[in-house]
C-alpha cells in the first residue's frame, strides 16, 4: 500500500477584514492537519459543519480565496510536488482534473447549464487526454447512458452527483477527493455513491470522502478496508483503520458521534463546536468533554495505525 | 491589517514555519491587504463630491462677481492669477464661469436622474411583477421610445416647451428612464422566483408585504446604480443640446454651453477653455462613481463564485 497523498502539518487560516464595526478577525480553518491518502485506500474525513472539511479539499487543490494562507506540506507521490507551494500553472496544467480530481458538493451545480452532461464529459476527456470514453466513465460512475444527452437541469440529484463523479475521473486521476458527495442525498442514494467511491479505491484510486454520514461511512467498513479520521475545530482528533475506531473510538469526541447515531443510542454530543475565529486555548473539545478536565492541549499522537489527540494519549 | 496573534487560537499547536499567501492562486479574488476599495472610496468620493458642490454653491456667491461679465480687454487668457482657469472668447472669467456652468449642470442632470429613476423603476418593478402579456406590452413600449434617437426625442420635447431649463430637464429625464426601467424589470423577473420569496408567501406574508419588503428593497441598489451612471449622461445630453442651440440659453453658463462654445477656441490653441470644465465634469463623475462603488459593494456582497471570476 503506497503513499499517493501525504498531508503534514497543514495549517490554514483566512483574514477577515473588519466591517461595520467588527475588527478583523482571523478564522482558523485547519491546524496541524495530518492525512495520507493511501492507493487502493479510502479515507473518510467526517466532523460536524463548520470544522473545516470543506477547506482540505481548496487547499489541497489550490482553489482558495484570496484571504487565505496555509502554511505545511501536501506531498503528491510519486514526485513529490509540493500543493501548497505549486505554482498556479503547475496546478492548472499538471494536477487539477489529471492527478486530483474532485467531486463537489451538490455536483448538479458544478456542471454547465447550457450544455448536454454527454458533451460536457466528452470535452472533459478530450482536454484532460483521458484514456476513457465518456461513455465508459458514465457507465463506471452509475450514470445510464440516456442520461448523457440530457441537459443538467433535467437530472434529478442523485443522478447529478454521478455526472459529477464521472467528470471527475475523466482525466483518470490517481487522487479522488470527494467533498459531501452524499449531501441532499437519501439513503439509498448515499449507499450507492459511497459504494461507488469505494469500488475506486478497490481499483486502485486514493479516495478521500468527506462526509457528515457515520453511516455510510460505517458501510462501506463493513465490506473493506476503509481508513477514519475526525475532524474537531480545524483539527484531526482521531484516525486510524474504520472498523477499529468503530470498534474501540479512542477519543471521547469519536465516542460521542458514534453515539448520536440512532441505532447507538441516538444521544447527541452535548454543546456547540466552538468558532473558528475564537478557539479556546487548550483542548478545543473540553467545554463538551465528559472527562475530567485536562490543562493541556493534546497533540496527535501515533499509535501503530491508530492516532488520536487526546489524554491519556493511549488509552487502556 | 493588524497581526491579531492574541485571538489566533492554538498557538501551542505544531509548525512554527511561516504563513503563505494562498490568495495569489485566484486572481481576482479579495486580497488580504486593504486596496482601493471599501470605506477609501467613500471618503475619497464624499470628499470630492462635497468640495465641488460647495465650489458650485459658494464660489460664484463669494466671487460677487457677475460670470458672465464681459471683457473685451481679456479675450481669451490663459491661466493666471486674476483667473485662474483662464477667460473665454468674450472675456469671461472661466473659473467663474465653470463653477456656476458646474452648479447648473448637476441641478440639471441630479434632477434628470431622479425622474428617470422613479418614472424607471415604478415602470420596471410594474412590468417584472405584471409579467406575462402586460410585461411583453410594456417593454415593447421602451423599445418604442428607445428606437427614436434620443438626442431626437429631446429636441421635440424642447421644442414643444422652447428653451427654459425646464425644458432641458423634462427632455433628459423622460428620454433616460428606459434603461433604469430595463435593469429594475429584469432584477425584479429573477427576484421574483427565488426562494426567499417563496418563503414569505409561504411564511404568510401579503403580496404588498413581499414588494415592500423582499422586492423593493433589493432592486434598490441596481437601480440607484444605473441612476448614478445617468448623471454624466445627462451633461453630455445637455451638452448636446446646447450645441445644438436648443439647450439652456447661451447667456445661462452650464458646463455644456462652456464647452460648446469652447470647441471653437481649442482650434485656436486656447486649451483652457476646454480642459478646466472637462476636468470639473470628470472629477464629479469620478466622486459620483466612487460613492456608487462603495454602495454596491455595501448592498451587494458578492458571492464565492463571483469573487472567482
Amino acid at each position: 500500500m503506497s503513499a499517493a497523498l501525504e498531508v503534514t502539518g497543514l495549517d490554514v487560516r483566512f483574514r477577515l477584514r473588519g466591517s461595520r464595526g467588527r475588527p478583523p478577525r482571523l478564522v482558523r480553518a485547519a491546524s496541524d492537519v495530518a492525512l495520507t491518502l493511501h492507493h487502493g485506500r479510502l479515507l473518510a474525513l467526517v466532523g460536524e459543519s463548520g470544522c473545516g472539511k470543506s477547506v482540505l479539499t481548496e487547499a489541497l487543490t489550490g482553489l482558495l480565496p484570496g484571504n487565505a494562507e496555509t502554511r505545511g506540506r501536501a506531498t503528491l507521490h510519486p514526485d513529490g510536488l509540493d500543493l501548497l507551494t505549486a505554482p498556479e500553472a503547475v496546478l492548472r496544467d499538471e494536477v487539477r482534473g489529471r492527478r486530483i480530481g474532485l467531486v463537489g458538493q451538490s455536483a448538479g451545480t458544478f456542471l454547465t447549464p447550457t450544455r448536454t452532461v454527454g458533451a460536457q464529459l466528452r470535452e472533459a476527456v478530450r482536454m484532460l487526454d483521458g484514456p476513457e470514453s465518456a461513455e465508459v466513465l458514465a457507465e463506471r460512475a452509475g450514470l445510464p447512458a440516456a442520461a448523457l444527452d440530457l441537459y443538467p437541469h433535467e437530472l434529478s440529484g442523485g443522478t447529478a452527483q454521478r455526472a459529477g463523479l464521472a467528470a471527475a475521473l475523466a482525466g483518470d486521476p490517481e487522487v479522488v477527493l470527494a467533498d459531501e458527495p452524499t449531501a441532499g442525498l437519501d439513503r439509498p442514494l448515499v449507499d450507492r455513491t459511497t459504494d461507488l467511491l469505494a469500488e475506486l479505491a478497490r481499483a486502485g484510486k486514493a479516495v478521500l470522502l468527506i462526509t457528515h454520514d457515520l453511516r455510510a461511512v460505517r458501510r462501506i467498513a463493513a465490506s473493506g478496508p476503509v481508513d477514519l479520521a475526525v475532524m474537531y475545530a480545524s483539527r484531526i482528533v482521531e484516525s486510524g483503520p474504520a472498523d477499529e475506531v468503530f470498534a474501540r473510538p479512542w477519543h471521547p469526541y469519536t465516542a460521542g458521534l458514534l453515539g448520536a447515531l440512532p441505532d447507538e443510542g441516538f444521544v447527541p454530543v452535548p454543546g456547540h463546536p466552538p468558532e473558528l475565529s475564537d478557539l479556546p486555548s487548550g483542548c478545543p473539545f473540553r467545554p463538551r468533554c465528559g472527562r475530567p478536565s485536562c490543562t493541556d492541549d493534546p497533540t496527535l499522537v501515533h499509535h501503530g495505525e491508530r492516532a488520536v489527540a487526546c489524554h491519556p494519549a493511549v488509552p487502556a | 491589517m493588524a497581526e491579531l496573534t492574541a485571538r489566533e487560537a492554538r498557538p501551542a499547536v505544531g509548525n512554527e514555519e511561516p504563513w503563505r499567501p494562498a490568495g495569489r492562486r485566484r486572481p481576482g479574488t479579495l486580497r488580504a491587504r486593504a486596496s482601493w476599495t471599501g470605506r477609501g472610496r467613500l471618503v475619497a468620493g464624499l470628499v470630492g463630491l462635497v468640495v465641488l458642490v460647495l465650489g458650485a454653491v459658494l464660489i460664484p456667491w463669494l466671487g460677487g462677481l457677475d460670470q458672465g461679465a464681459v471683457d473685451y480687454t481679456a479675450v481669451r487668457q490663459p491661466p493666471s492669477l486674476a483667473h485662474p482657469f483662464g477667460t473665454d472668447a468674450v472675456g469671461r472669467d472661466l473659473f467663474l464661469r465653470s463653477f456656476a456652468g458646474l452648479g447648473v449642470s448637476l441641478t440639471v442632470a441630479a434632477s434628470c436622474a431622479v425622474i428617470s429613476t422613479v418614472i424607471g423603476t415604478l415602470y420596471g418593478a410594474l412590468s417584472g411583477l405584471l409579467g406575462g402579456w402586460p410585461d411583453r406590452i410594456l417593454m415593447r413600449a421602451v423599445d418604442g421610445v428607445n428606437a427614436v434617437p434620443h438626442l431626437l426625442l429631446g429636441i421635440v420635447i424642447v421644442a414643444l416647451y422652447h428653451g427654459s431649463v425646464l425644458a432641458v430637464i423634462a427632455s433628459i429625464g423622460l428620454t433616460h428612464w428606459t434603461t433604469v426601467a430595463r435593469v429594475v424589470r429584469s432584477e425584479v423577473l429573477s427576484l421574483r422566483s427565488r426562494p426567499f420569496v417563496d418563503a414569505a408567501i409561504s411564511g404568510g406574508a401579503s403580496r404588498r408585504r413581499v414588494l415592500g419588503r423582499h422586492l423593493l428593497p433589493a432592486v434598490v441598489p441596481p437601480a440607484v446604480l444605473s441612476s448614478v451612471l445617468i448623471l454624466p449622461h445627462a451633461v453630455w445630453h445637455e451638452t448636446a443640446l446646447s450645441f445644438l442651440g436648443l439647450g439652456l440659453p447661451p447667456h445661462l453658463a452650464s458646463l455644456g454651453n462652456i464647452l460648446a462654445e469652447g470647441r471653437q477656441a481649442v482650434l485656436l490653441g486656447s486649451w483652457w477653455i476646454v480642459v478646466f470644465p472637462s476636468a470639473l465634469l470628470a472629477a464629479t463623475t469620478l466622486a459620483v462613481a466612487g460613492i456608487a462603488a462603495w454602495w454596491r459593494d455595501r448592498t451587494r456582497p458578492r458571492r464565492r463564485s463571483e469573487l472567482a471570476l
